[in-house]
């Protein structure tokens, strides 16, 4: 019996797969609590006996599933790993999986130097390309890269927070704008991705039909750079208004309206009231808001990947987006050594920047002085 | 809501006098007229009437006039999504902007469960998601509450690693542990991607608990101490109890994380044998074809649950974030 490609023995099929592995899972964090906690209290007596044996399964969670990939990430760049030496890079091979590289730090040399420079019998002719195209350069990808954050960032910001401030007037029907201003956050975004790709189809995408309906000229979004780098931007801005918009508004109602009063008092305007009460009592909530919608922007691929693909000509890749295509992307290389490497700067640039930033601006700072 | 506080004045003293209020009245009825002229002039293009509406509403009450487009674009294309799902298979291709096409059919839904394996993806992406949900929260619990209670060595340098990892390019760690899940020959088998989708889960997890269990006053704990409990006893019997919003809220965080994601699925599941929702819908959309309508149903068949647990629980998704991740 089997309805829309599903059945009882399909059913019975992943659950014999997963019971194990959670049943395996509880076992063996009970464990290694136990375990660990009369080694620490009996053997060792530290007084941290308590909270190192709470934090040991998150631990060894941490290590298997973000360390050590971390680590071999690391060591990947140090290799010739190649889809070609993967022997089980085949979808539907069974067999174990032997891999056939080598590690050294002459392919490290190679693996990193090929990220930005095209090297031609051992002189430098160029930049590197990371894609296909002659474009597809590391500067080229970091402007647009950097363009394409502080754009979605200020867009963002600036309309939720003129959303905010409308919401936080005496208005009617305050609910109901809100939570349909929050819909786009609460659409999985493959559905977000893959619908507006549709919607900015040149003929029958509504976008178009609106723009011909109010006397405009076609666009073929999805065919030119420019536009479909507007449309990347717009899909992008769309999905993080309802965020800032939530996080302001939020911010706003925990003012006391006492402050207002007497602001109004002495006279205040508008404009003073909003950068003298609103904006400073804000900040505690803006700067982290802000550092984190950096990082998801700057990492922020599924949008780029699902609406344009990266395309036309590579010409909406991100420095991350370029990254998977590179890797993993119909036009990947068969290089993953070098990919890791590609990562790797990747992240270092980010980590350089958020640091500089959280040191300057002071945001996230709480985290330390709890 | 019970703090109303006014930011800007809603309308300026010189826009509430009552003579310019009175034209202002008279522009929007006359734009609301003017639109519905138009329709019937043009044949019953409801459109010119829709955009004199809103000219009017701009003018007459210009703020809502702000927040009735914004939510319009806002709701607009999830609402085409649910109109195209209702085409017949001959007006799939049309230029439309109904949002009840003419000849409205649930001809879609059928095709999609008869003639794809809906149902199958939407269990693989379930046993998935839930598997990863547990698995999150149960490691997070207990590992939190240390973070949480406890200055021991080594606790600042976990916490921001913690952080750190917030700014990994989810590549980054795909492309190693695409490459142990294939050593380990798990590519095409839920395990392989329960396991790609914890290494984000757990970090998550933690984050945002320790921010609720920050929250809880520690004489909590330390009453129930002096009443003779242990510390463990103290934290199963009123801190665990106390926190199932927070339990809920990371449950529901990775459930909502797990439960759309489609790069790292792409990767990890290359052959049809196991395929997740997300990326079933992607093999549907392919290009403007009959699968339009099938995709579209696909699609609202996922939102809809989503769409209400998310609104149902907003309140304490927002307040789950702020706690967790931004207020740290």
């Amino acid at each position: 019996m089997e309805f829309s490609g599903l059945s009882i023995e399909i059913i019975l099929n992943t659950l014999q797969v997963l019971l194990p592995l959670l049943i395996i899972l509880v076992i063996g964090v009970i464990a290694l609590e136990v375990g660990l906690y009369l080694f620490l209290a009996r053997v060792i007596k530290t007084k941290y006996a308590l909270p190192y044996t709470l934090l040991a399964p998150a631990f060894v969670a941490l290590v298997v599933f973000m360390i050590y990939p971390l680590i071999f990430n690391v060591l990947l760049a140090f290799s010739n790993l190649e889809r070609s030496t993967f022997a089980c890079y085949s979808p539907v091979s069974l067999g174990t999986c032997e891999l056939d590289h080598l590690y050294g730090l002459d392919y490290a040399i190679q693996n990193f130097s090929d990220v930005f420079f095209r090297v031609r019998d051992g002189e430098i002719v160029g930049w590197g390309r990371l894609l296909r195209t002659a474009d597809s350069t590391f500067p080229v990808l970091l402007g647009r890269t950097a363009i394409w954050t502080i754009t979605n960032v200020v867009f963002h910001f600036g309309i939720g927070m003129a959303l905010a401030i409308i919401m936080n007037q005496k208005i009617r029907f305050k609910g109901i704008y809100r939570a349909l201003i929050v819909i786009p956050w609460a659409i999985p975004s493959v559905i977000v991705g893959l619908t507006w790709r549709q919607e900015f189809h040149a003929q029958y995408g509504f976008v178009n039909v609106l723009i011909q309906a109010l006397g405009g000229q076609p666009v073929s979004w999805l065919d030119e750079p420019t536009a479909a780098f507007i449309a990347v931007i717009f899909v992008n801005v769309w999905l993080g208004v309802p965020f800032y918009m939530i996080m302001l508004l939020g911010g706003m109602q925990s003012i006391p309206a006492d402050y207002y009063e007497a602001a109004n008092i002495d006279g205040a305007s508008a404009w003073q009231r909003f950068n003298g009460i609103t904006m400073p009592l804000l900040r505690p909530i803006i700067i982290p808001a802000v550092t984190l919608d950096v990082i998801w922007t700057f990492n922020k691929l599924d949008v780029i990947f699902l609406v344009t693909g990266g395309g036309p000509q590579e010409s909406t890749n991100i420095l991350v987006s370029a990254l998977y295509n590179a890797a993993f992307g119909p036009a990947a290389t068969t290089e993953l050594g070098f990919a890791a490497a590609f990562s790797i700067i990747i992240f270092i640039i980010l980590f350089i920047f958020a640091l500089v930033w959280i040191t300057t601006s002071g945001g996230l700072k709480e985290i330390y002085d709890r | 809501m019970s703090t109303q506080t006014a930011v800007t004045p809603a309308p300026t003293p010189t826009w509430s006098e009552g003579g310019f209020k009175r034209v202002r009245q008279l522009i929007a009825g006359v734009l609301a007229i003017g639109g519905l002229v138009l329709t019937l002039v043009n044949g019953f293009s409801i459109g010119y009437l829709i955009v004199g509406l809103w000219l009017a509403l701009l003018v007459w009450k210009p703020l809502h006039g702000i927040l009735v487009f914004y939510a319009t674009i806002s709701v607009y294309p999830v609402l085409r999504v649910i109109s195209i799902s209702l085409r017949p298979t001959d007006g799939l291709l049309s230029r439309s902007l109904d949002l009840i096409p003419p000849g409205a059919t649930l001809n879609s839904f059928v095709e999609l469960f008869e003639e794809e394996e809906f149902l199958r993806w939407i269990w693989n992406s379930a046993a998935i998601t839930i598997t990863v949900s547990t698995i999150g929260v149960v490691i997070a619990a207990t590992g939190a509450y240390a973070f949480s209670r406890w200055r021991f060595p080594g606790r600042r340098p976990l916490l921001i690693f913690l952080l750190t990892t917030q700014m990994l390019p989810a590549s980054m760690l795909l492309i190693p542990i695409y490459v142990i899940v294939a050593q380990l020959n798990l590519t095409n088998n839920v395990i392989g991607l329960v396991l790609a989708y914890t290494s984000t889960a757990v970090p998550f997890s933690i984050w945002i608990l320790k921010g609720y269990y920050d929250t809880i006053p520690p004489d909590l704990e330390e009453a129930g101490m002096v009443d003779g409990c242990t510390r463990m006893e103290a934290f199963y019997r009123i801190i665990l109890p106390l926190s199932t919003p927070a339990l809920s809220i990371v449950f529901l965080f990775n459930f909502l994380a797990s439960w759309s994601e489609f790069l790292v699925a792409k990767v990890i599941l290359q052959a049809n044998q196991v395929m997740t929702w997300p990326l079933g819908l992607n093999e549907l959309i392919g290009t403007f074809n009959t699968d339009w309508g099938k995709y579209a149903a696909g699609s609202v068949f996922v939102t809809i649950p989503v769409l209400l647990l998310f609104l149902w629980q907003s309140k304490y998704l927002i307040s789950g974030l702020t706690l967790g991740s931004v207020k740290g």
